[in-house]
């Protein structure tokens, strides 16, 4: 498909990686989260699916990997294959960060 | 370089580091366009046992703009996959490779060619076998003819495809040019080189025996032009995912998300010496189409500041012009929209008016039969910035761009210093020290490891 206009310009590497250090939160892959529960979908709020690259391709490991992009907000991104959701769940953020130290 | 290491991040990742990118009417076969896209740096022909190749996890894309958007319609993705024969030896190969499909070979390449337009996504071939790196006589005999001509595939559409090793095909005086500036042919002007007493002296090309990885596909014309629009807008850009964590455990490499452009190509030359230190990252994650935010650096670029000051006295003209502080609308041009017609008689590349750095080539322009590398500075209207070719020599006719050769195409009571037309790094297409080829791909034989440097 051709392009679509993405709007604002998104980040760069490096001002996602600063972003990444700066938060203080967690980037923490699910397998080493296996005692933290899931919040239920009724606490998830406002996830938003971005998905680029050809489907089905390029997903390589299935493995979910979490980012607690701001703990007091409780902004969280989930990726998995070639698709990232964004979450926005405070208790969840505090308890991945709890179970981070 | 033209855009090899060009910035702090994909420095640190030559896989997916563009180094690259040429557009042309095939001089050999004129109703098709040539594409080539170059990746991974500065390869030393002997770099073993671990020879170079594609990023697995890297997308690479040649993206083209019919419209004159700036944003692509049409974009051929290039995915690739590495096969282990014998995981037992540490070898490259355990034999002579003779051929593609050689048993002594042991760590292979194939890849996809994926088509994505307006009419969805189309897989034009999968499963095409890369060449071997050229390791050197005794391992990849006949290295041209066996290895790497049957490399060379059609696809179904009747487009042709190559996807591995050549020799480096741009040619530069690095070592000269990050040293304070120093043209070797005038480094006797150059204010530092004047103060050392240095004579001016031949260049000396900084990427001879030196290799790359090339992308390179042959489309007819009609398949990446729209019908009343022969000008396409061309860019290549490689995209990683987003998450990236080394597992012990499994002793992998996980990947995940949405892919993330870390690399983009247009021109040559802009993001290493156009665009500033601190915005070179942020410039290879941005779309082309969102160019018009670094407008500043092409409208009053540092390096035409520097040069009056480098050589004193050399470029009165452009000095003032810098002083004036008036935009270079001639370079905007140049390199942002394409220039309109009713400039240069009989040419145009002007693809709209959205700012955005595309090589854009105008594929009525028939390819040249005694071809200049300085293109359209030369009175070539064929080569670059009508594209480019391999053989153009993109630094010369930059660097007298910027000095102000091309101001008086918007402002012809302006006159260029004499230097600004006379301005090179000293070096031609025979400083590679490999010869280009006449037909697809182009680029030369890679050097291989044993022959050189043979001393």
């Amino acid at each position: 498909m051709p392009e679509l206009d993405p709007g604002t310009p998104r980040p760069s590497r490096r001002t996602m990686l600063k972003g990444a250090a700066g938060v203080g939160a967690a980037g923490l892959a699910a397998s080493a989260l296996a005692s933290v529960a899931l919040p239920a979908a009724a606490s998830i709020k406002s996830p938003v699916r971005t998905t680029r690259g050809p489907a089905g391709e390029g997903a390589g490991d299935q493995a979910i990997v979490v980012h607690v992009r701001d703990a007091a907000s409780g902004e969280i991104d989930v990726f998995r294959g070639t698709t990232q959701i964004r979450m926005h769940d405070r208790d969840l953020a505090a308890r991945l960060v709890r179970a981070s130290r | 370089m033209s855009s090899h290491r060009e910035a702090p991040e994909i420095s640190k990742d030559p896989v997916a580091d563009s180094t690259d990118l040429y557009a042309f009417v095939s001089p050999d076969k004129p109703g098709m366009v040539t594409i080539i896209a170059n990746y991974i740096p500065l390869q030393g022909a002997a770099g073993g046992p671990n020879f170079y190749e594609f990023g697995d996890d890297v997308i690479y894309d040649i993206k083209i703009d019919t419209f004159g958007n700036s944003k692509w319609d049409i974009n051929y993705q290039f995915r690739f996959s590495t096969e282990l024969g014998n995981p037992e030896t540490f070898l490259y190969n355990t034999g002579p490779i003779t051929s593609l499909t050689s048993p002594n070979w042991n760590r292979r390449q194939v890849y996809s060619v994926t088509r994505i337009d307006g009419a969805g996504e189309h897989v034009l071939g999968k499963n095409l076998a890369c060449p071997p790196c050229n390791i050197g006589p005794l391992s990849t005999p006949s290295y041209a003819t066996k290895l790497a001509a049957p490399a060379v595939h059609t696809l179904g559409d009747g487009s042709k495809v190559f996807a591995g090793q050549r020799a480096e095909g741009f040619y530069v005086d690095l070592g000269s040019i990050f040293d304070l500036g120093n043209l070797r042919p005038f480094q006797n002007l150059n204010v530092f080189g004047k103060a050392e007493g240095l004579s001016a002296a031949a260049g000396v090309n900084a990427t001879k025996l030196l290799n790359v990885h090339s992308i390179a596909i042959q489309v007819p014309i009609g398949r990446v032009t729209r019908k009343g629009r022969p000008i396409i807008g061309v860019w290549t850009t490689a995209s990683r995912q987003r998450v990236r964590i080394l597992d012990p455990e499994a002793g992998k490499v996980i990947t995940s998300g949405p892919f993330e452009q870390v690399s983009r190509l247009g021109n040559p030359l802009v993001n290493e010496v156009v665009i500033a230190m601190g915005d070179k990252d942020k410039w290879n994650s941005q779309r082309p189409h969102n160019d018009s935010q670094f407008t500043h650096y092409f409208a009053h670029p540092e390096l035409a500041a520097l040069l009056p000051v480098l050589y004193p006295g050399v470029f009165p003209n452009l000095a003032a012009l810098v002083a004036s502080k008036k935009p270079r609308v001639d370079l905007e041009a140049v390199l942002l929209t394409g220039v309109p017609s009713g400039i240069i008689p009989g040419f145009s590349t002007f693809t709209g008016t959205v700012q955005a750095d595309l090589l854009r080539l105008n594929t009525s322009i028939p390819p040249s039969h005694s071809p200049n590398v300085l293109g359209v500075l030369g009175g070539d209207l064929a080569g670059f910035p009508n594209g480019r070719r391999v053989f153009d020599d993109v630094v010369s006719v930059e660097l007298r761009a910027v000095a102000g050769a091309t101001y008086p195409l918007i402002d012809p009571t302006f006159t260029p210093d004499a230097a600004a037309g006379e301005l090179t790094d000293g070096l031609t297409p025979a400083s590679l020290g490999m010869p280009f080829l006449d037909h697809f791909p182009y680029l030369g034989v890679p050097f291989d490891g044993y022959d050189d440097p043979a001393s």
